[in-house]
């Protein structure tokens, strides 16, 4: 709870006008003795100098400054520093600013949960109206053109779909699990491809769950029963089989029953081929620290995270194949301030990239850029369950991996081939390399997303 | 400019410039905390040198000129003032000259990092920590950000300011164009598969070719988005799907009606059927149909009105039954060329059968005593069987486990049939219209089946194999028929058993030291139905 000190500045201390901030004689003295530094207190003096703010170092700085604040219940600190990021970040700006705007309104989000400021939960409550628009929902065509504007999701799908259609080969039944955050955009061109196969198409099996709590974007306006429709109609003209089946799990459970119903199925059909493909899913199912925070009474005794179960249940179904990609990120730190650190230096990718395929004003643009900012907010200002975003890094995801019994497999020369084509009609920062045995979607060099492929060691 | 950071100027990087080699698609080393393509061993975590958001300490941040940037050619020879790039291929060239040359070799000890970053002010990337890790990098980052567009694609109006940029576009444009039916362009092949597979030009082509067959009235009706419809529509998924020669909305033939002209239409995809076969000798012959395509075709000749592919289908196993003549299996996606109602109800109990077969009584193998008692069915009953593999789980709704497993919301697409039909009575009525009682076989059979459960899940794997011994428990299961429904209803509508089976069963560590998976397990188990219904 953030509490205001007695002679707390109300509104009025801050003025809009950049001059100077007028705080009443103890606010100032407390605010003076800050135990970190302090470093743009001269700094405010004049408007001019706001302008020297304007780097992404700074903005970082102010934001960690701020989120410090906000945890030590600092009320006065805290809406200087927004205060000043308003100012230095508006919504419409560069990319940069555009970045730090969403990190600032999470900060707003993160402090009116806790806090008892008025002005924060008026300004939260604002924010949250203009974000009200947040989740579009996509229909399925829209969905499809708007996954493909970057690599993003695609330099996972393309890994994927080469990894699978080579460990399917010459297998009659396939029966794939799409654990994906996209609606099983990628399964058209899987059945593309393994229609072409030269021996012939596989029956295909196509497990997805229906999430019962969860929701992230991108949101589809559609139920799953007609897209399950349309991909089996789709499969048709091109002459494959396939069956849509829809399991209602979740991932805050783990997936609970969709591997029971998976359990089941192996008993009922053998000669099937399992494939297990996540695509950016595996991150939203709690893991150790929200174990921790959660229950804090078995202090002793390690809890298992659902991470570590999932996966031990995924190889006890004897997958052929699994595949994992994910965005290469680590956002697990129980402190805010780590994780928005971490946060920052990933998803600045994110609105860097976004210049080079979508104009400003674009309604696209908006419905992107609304699902960072979803993100950012899910990251930043939520705690426990409701935080769903939590990315671990690729070496820790293996490690994972490794732990229930799997072993990385590599992609081919073609696969790789394959997705340097892809990505080669795509803006030209994006880049792919191979890291240890996986492959690593890049924007200008810095890591994005990798994907891996295991199978049962 | 952050303090500390050691930054060169630029006369001192033409030296280094000279000695890179061409990084650009090459793995590039991040000056974040997460660059690790050189770590030799995965397993321990890597080593964070420093936070994210602090660059990497050690790397040379190096800044150069916007000149040094956009500088071609700054080599020249000085016999035939040619100009180079880089200061090794001037040396190279210098040796046709006769000249004395001398290559710089690459110093032996460690090279550090560099990064660079952005000239440019402004610019996002002329911060240290968002500098990029190689130089032909930053060099096309400033053409392309901040330098004059020069190259101009002939076709579309275009501009790039990088000639690799310009020369990879106009490899592309106007290449190749993919047209979707509503009439839009694709340059990318991926972007239109994925566009078409939900567009609604497809829906509308294969309505289009719905109405011209027939037969295919129920098969591509789409499901209504409710899961209490009829049976019907999870046959008619599966069965869309298991049509794709017959049923294939063809852009050049959309007037299949006759079954002649659906065997002329499918005739040239019959050379397939010997790879396809050959492929799916490994599957069970229950599951594969039996009867060459010819044979399925002739029995397409049905009267229209209410004919659904079932029913074709249904005759078609039916015919099956009789003749010992071999004709190759039909891979699954040709499966339904059966005959009767019997037979494909048949085959899903047969399957049932072999199942059972692994547990210890082979009592509930009455389940195929419909066909000891065949008769003709009118194709309308035939609503109720659905097929092949997810047969359990539909039938398992439709009577006594239907409180618990009722409350599942998935299923093969197009619902199935829950509380509310009775498909498993149509079955039973059809497998055996003599018997109305209730189920006797509560006990045996969950108990078998339990045991074959709880033996560590050993599947039999001669559950599948013979089709002989179908045949056994055919002949067998005629006595036995008492047991019919019971066999249906409690095969599907199971005891529960406790969860810790289904998870030594499985291996699967329960981890009881953790409530809170614990109680998610236990607390979601009534909510979604599970195919084995908890106690």
């Amino acid at each position: 709870m953030m509490q205001f000190t007695r002679s707390a500045p109300p509104l009025t201390s801050i003025h809009p006008n950049g001059l100077g901030l007028c705080l009443d004689d103890d606010a100032s003295k407390h605010s003076l003795h800050r135990s970190w530094p302090w470093p743009w207190s001269g700094l405010l003096t004049s408007s001019k100098s706001l302008g020297r703010l304007n780097t992404a170092s700074c903005m970082e700085q102010l934001l960690v400054h701020c989120a410090n604040a906000i945890e030590s219940n600092d009320a006065t600190l805290a809406q200087q520093i927004l205060w000043v990021l308003n100012n230095i970040a508006p919504p419409d700006g560069d990319s940069n600013q555009r970045l730090t705007s969403a990190f600032l309104r999470a900060l707003i989000a993160r402090a009116s949960k806790t806090g008892s400021c008025k002005m924060l939960t008026a300004v939260a409550a604002r924010a949250d109206a203009d974000l009200a628009l947040h989740l579009h929902r996509f229909s399925a065509i829209d969905l499809a053109s708007f996954i493909d504007l970057t690599p993003w999701h695609r330099f996972g799908y393309a890994a994927a779909n080469a990894a699978i259609v080579e460990a399917v080969e010459g297998l009659p039944v396939v029966h794939i699990i799409d654990l994906s955050t996209t609606h099983c955009m990628q399964v058209p061109t899987l059945i593309d491809l393994l229609a072409n196969r030269p021996e012939g198409p596989p029956f295909i099996r196509l497990t997805v769950p229906t999430f019962t709590t969860t929701a992230t974007p991108p949101m589809l306006d559609m139920s799953y029963d007609e897209l399950g429709s349309r991909l089996v109609n789709f499969a048709r003209s091109r002459n494959v089989a396939m069956e849509f089946i829809m399991i209602p799990s979740d991932p805050s459970d783990a997936f609970d029953s969709l591997i029971e119903h998976l359990r089941v199925q192996r008993l009922v059909s053998e000669g099937e081929a399992v494939i297990v493909n996540c695509q950016m899913l595996l991150h939203y199912i709690p893991e150790e620290t929200v174990g921790a925070i959660v229950s804090t009474m078995n202090v002793n005794s390690p809890i298992p995270s659902l991470r570590t179960m999932f996966l031990k249940a995924l190889r006890s179904l004897e997958p052929t194949l699994v595949t994992l990609v994910d965005e290469d990120a680590d956002f697990t730190a129980c402190d805010v301030v780590g994780r928005l650190r971490s946060a920052f230096n990933y998803l600045w990718i994110p609105y860097d990239a976004v210049d080079t395929f979508l104009p400003k004003g674009s309604e696209q643009r908006r419905w992107y850029e609304a699902g960072l900012c979803w993100k950012i907010e899910n990251v930043i200002a939520q705690e426990g369950l409701q935080r769903v975003e939590r990315q671990e890094p690729k070496g820790r995801w293996g490690q994972r991996m490794r732990a229930a019994g799997f072993r990385s497999v590599g992609f081919t020369e073609e696969a790789a081939r394959e997705v340097n084509s892809m990505l080669g009609e795509h803006a030209a920062g994006w880049g792919s390399k191979r890291e240890d045995e996986d492959l690593m979607l890049t924007w200008k060099g810095h890591n994005v997303v990798f994907a891996s492929a295991w199978m049962p060691s | 400019m952050i303090k500390g950071m050691l930054i060169h100027q630029h006369q001192l990087v033409d030296e280094n410039m000279s000695n890179l080699t061409s990084a650009s698609g090459e793995a590039s080393v991040s000056s974040n905390h997460q660059s690790s393509f050189a770590s030799p061993n995965p397993n321990p975590p890597k080593k964070k040198r420093n936070l994210p958001g602090n660059p990497d300490p050690d790397a040379e941040v190096i800044a150069l000129s916007p000149k040094t940037l956009m500088a071609t050619n700054r080599f020249a020879c000085e016999i035939c003032n040619k100009g180079f790039q880089r200061d090794q291929n001037l040396q190279l060239h210098r040796r046709g000259h006769n000249l004395p040359w001398k290559l710089k070799q690459r110093s032996s000890k460690e090279v550090r990092k560099k990064v660079y970053v952005c000239p440019e002010a402004t610019c996002v990337h002329h911060e240290p920590s968002r500098a990029l890790g190689d130089l032909t990098g930053i060099k096309k980052h400033f053409s392309r950000k901040h330098g004059e567009k020069k190259w101009k694609c002939d076709k579309c109006s275009k501009k790039y300011a990088v000639q690799s940029d310009w020369k990879a576009h106009s490899k592309i444009c106007g290449t190749r164009e993919y047209r979707c039916d509503c009439g839009t362009l694709f340059s990318r092949r991926d972007s239109f598969i994925t566009h078409r597979a939900f567009c609604d030009a497809l829906a509308e082509e294969s309505a289009r070719a719905m109405a011209a067959n027939p037969f295919a009235n129920h098969l591509f009706s789409q499901p209504t988005a409710s899961c209490e419809t009829s049976t019907m529509q999870v046959q008619s998924t599966i069965l869309r799907s298991q049509f794709p020669h017959m049923m294939r909305a063809n852009e050049a033939n959309t007037s299949i009606v006759s079954g002649h002209g659906m065997q002329g239409e499918l005739s040239p995809d019959r050379e397939h059927q010997p790879r396809q076969f050959d492929m799916r000798s490994n599957i069970p012959p229950w599951l594969a149909c039996q009867g060459p395509i010819t044979t399925s075709l002739n029995h397409l000749d049905l009267p229209s009105s209410s004919s659904s592919v079932y029913s074709v289908r249904l005759q078609q196993e039916y015919s099956r039954e009789n003749p010992p003549v071999h004709r190759p299996p039909i891979p699954p996606a040709f499966q339904p060329s059966a005959s009767s109602p019997h037979m494909s109800a048949t085959a899903l109990l047969q399957k049932a059968a072999e199942m059972g077969a692994t547990m210890s009584r082979p009592k509930h193998l009455g389940l195929t005593a419909a066909h000891a008692t065949s008769s003709a069915v009118p194709p309308n009953n035939t609503a109720s069987f659905a097929l092949g593999l997810s047969s359990h789980q539909e039938m398992g709704n439709g009577t006594g486990g239907g409180d618990a497993s009722g409350g599942r919301g998935g299923g093969v697409i197009g619902g199935f049939a829950q509380e509310s039909s009775p498909p498993p009575l149509l079955l039973h009525d059809m497998v055996t219209p003599s018997l109305s009682s209730t189920p006797g076989f509560d006990g045996p059979f969950e108990d078998a089946f339990r045991g074959m459960l709880e033996s560590k899940g050993e599947e039999s794997n001669s559950s599948m194999g013979g089709f002989a011994r179908s045949h056994r428990m055919v002949e067998e299961g005629g006595g036995g028929s008492g047991g019919n429904d019971g066999m249906t209803r409690d095969f599907l509508g199971l005891k529960p058993f406790p969860q810790r089976d289904i998870l030594d069963l499985t291996g699967f560590d329960p981890c009881l030291s953790s409530p809170s998976y614990a109680q998610h397990r236990q607390s979601k188990k009534p909510c979604h139905g599970q195919l084995l219904p908890e106690m």
